[in-house]
């Protein structure tokens, strides 16, 4: 690569990974790929009129607020392949890993066999229609967490599929939450097919914890509730059932929590650990250990008035080859890669964050070197 | 320092700017009030396509409110289309973050015609830091 080294690096000397994308999946969309009756619900459900994101039946988010004046928060969908490659080319992204839209709500669904219906048309479709090593979109198996044993079937037919790279574990309204030992059978596959595990959340109203949030007035007390309190809910499950420690090889991921709230995590339950032990027995380490093992989408990077301090903070939790990038194009509050690239970080980390730690997480091919 | 035409300034409408590119730079000339307003068509956030949002006006609610919801600055409110941050049309300064604004340039009207003055960058205006 011929570039002047002493000129800060730009957006097409480096290889972008982006750990989060949406595919949008309209109810039709789906609809022949899933079993009767389901295919029959979603093309009723298709037929009706479709908020952004907020469908009963399908995307239920107990929207209690009304719209607010030329506040759209950007509804912006992607709907085809073709249109995100555009995107992320307009965007430099080299790489993207795909996310669902609507089905970010998946969890709350009390009816299991519609659930794993639904998880498997999307994965069906997202195979059909969405992942190419050409175009550099790849695909997260979603993991019903319903249905775990059906949820790991698909994981080890996708994961024998190379434009599969993740799983994706939903958070959004998940009761238990992702610690719980009934979700066993998709952490034993995951770590099987060499995929990563990748949390995501998503905004709702929802009855258990920590999106009982219906009395809460504001959206901005809601948005960082949903994301980041859920990712560290589900954390400390996942620590004090040792997942990490009974699944050694398996990689876990957050996604759409920004990096700050990660050193918390570390020191409050190491304090934790040091006075009750019992309630982790399966830990061989201290928590932040582990902890330091896992990896942090950079969106919604934090834009902290000194923007050195962000480094501070990722060296807080020894996050340099950790700390992966994210965009979570299309949705309202997406992070432009030159938000995260012109960040004071040397050029070794910054190629680090933009893509080649997620390169090697992935086990992406190597990219043609950029001209 | 450049003078670009926009355009008849009867076919400026409040909330509908009109575009004018010179170089590189896109720059939306809006109808505020008393006059216009030209700004570069870059947020100081992330950079987003900030006067293609709608013009609106906002929520406050302040000791002069009583406390009080209320809705002001109808007309006037710029709302970036990427993350929804919010500019005084008149005077390009984000509210509630005065330090930060739009880069800004003279508009003057000729005969019924719009021009914008392309100066070099008014090194009064502070920018975000980091981005
Ligand atoms: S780019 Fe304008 S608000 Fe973010």
């Amino acid at each position: 690569m011929t570039r002047d080294s002493r000129k800060p690096l730009g957006l097409d000397d480096v290889f972008i990974v982006d750990c989060d994308v949406h595919a949008n999946e309209p109810p039709e969309a789906l609809a022949p790929y899933i079993d009767m009756p389901w295919r029959r619900s979603l093309e009723l459900l298709g037929r009706g009129p479709q908020r952004y994101l907020d469908i009963p039946g399908y995307a239920p988010i107990l929207n209690l607020d009304p719209p607010f004046p030329d506040r759209g928060l950007g509804n912006r969908t992607v709907t085809t392949a073709r249109q995100m490659r555009d995107d992320l080319d307009e965007l430099s992204i080299d790489v993207g890993i795909l996310f669902p839209d609507n089905l970010l709500k998946i969890a709350v669904f009390p009816h299991v066999d519609y659930a794993a219906a639904l998880g498997r048309a999307y994965n069906a479709w997202l195979a059909d229609a969405w992942v190419s090593r050409e175009t550099g979109l790849y695909g997260a198996v979603l993991a019903v967490p319903q249905d775990p044993k059906d949820a790991a079937d698909q994981i080890r037919t996708y994961g024998a599929d190379d434009r599969f790279v993740a799983v994706y574990l939903p958070v959004a309204g998940l009761r238990p939450l992702w610690g719980d030992r009934m979700y066993d059978p998709i952490y034993e596959a995951a770590e099987e097919m060499g995929l990563p595990v990748m949390l995501h959340s998503v905004g709702i109203i929802h009855p258990h914890f920590p999106f009982n949030l219906e009395h809460v007035e504001s959206r901005i007390v809601r948005h960082p509730i949903n994301h980041e309190f859920a990712l560290m809910a589900n954390l400390f499950t996942m620590l004090t059932s040792g997942v990490p420690v009974r699944y050694p090889d398996l990689e876990i991921v957050f996604t759409e929590g920004g990096v700050s709230w990660v050193p918390f995590c570390m020191w409050r339950m190491d304090k934790e650990y040091a006075e009750i032990p019992t309630g982790a027995p399966f830990l061989e380490r201290p928590p932040s250990d582990y902890i330091k093992e896992m990896y942090f989408c950079t969106q919604p990077i934090e834009e902290p008035e000194r923007s050195r301090d962000l480094l501070t903070m990722i060296d807080l939790f020894d996050g340099r080859d950790k700390v992966i990038f994210a965009s979570d194009w299309p949705h309202h509050d997406f992070d432009h890669p030159r938000t995260v690239l012109n960040m004071p970080f040397d050029a070794e980390l910054k190629r680090n964050i933009m893509g080649e730690s997620a390169r090697r997480l992935f086990k992406l091919p190597v990219p043609v070197p950029v001209a | 320092m450049p003078r670009v035409r926009v355009g008849p300034a009867d076919e400026i409408q409040p909330g509908q700017p009109a575009f004018v590119t010179h170089g590189e730079i896109e720059i939306a000339v809006f109808r505020v009030d008393d006059g216009f307003r030209a700004y570069r068509n870059r947020c100081p956030h992330q950079q987003g396509p900030v006067c293609t949002g709608p013009v609106s006006g906002t929520l406050v609610a302040t000791a002069e409110t009583d406390w009080r919801l209320a809705w002001v600055l109808e007309g006037r409110v710029l709302i970036c289309p990427w993350h929804s941050m919010e500019f005084d049309l008149d005077s390009g300064r984000r509210l509630r973050a005065q330090s930060e604004r739009l880069r800004a340039f003279p508009v003057d009207v000729n005969n019924g015609e719009v021009f914008v003055q392309i100066g070099p960058r008014d090194s009064s205006a502070p920018r975000r830091p980091s981005v």
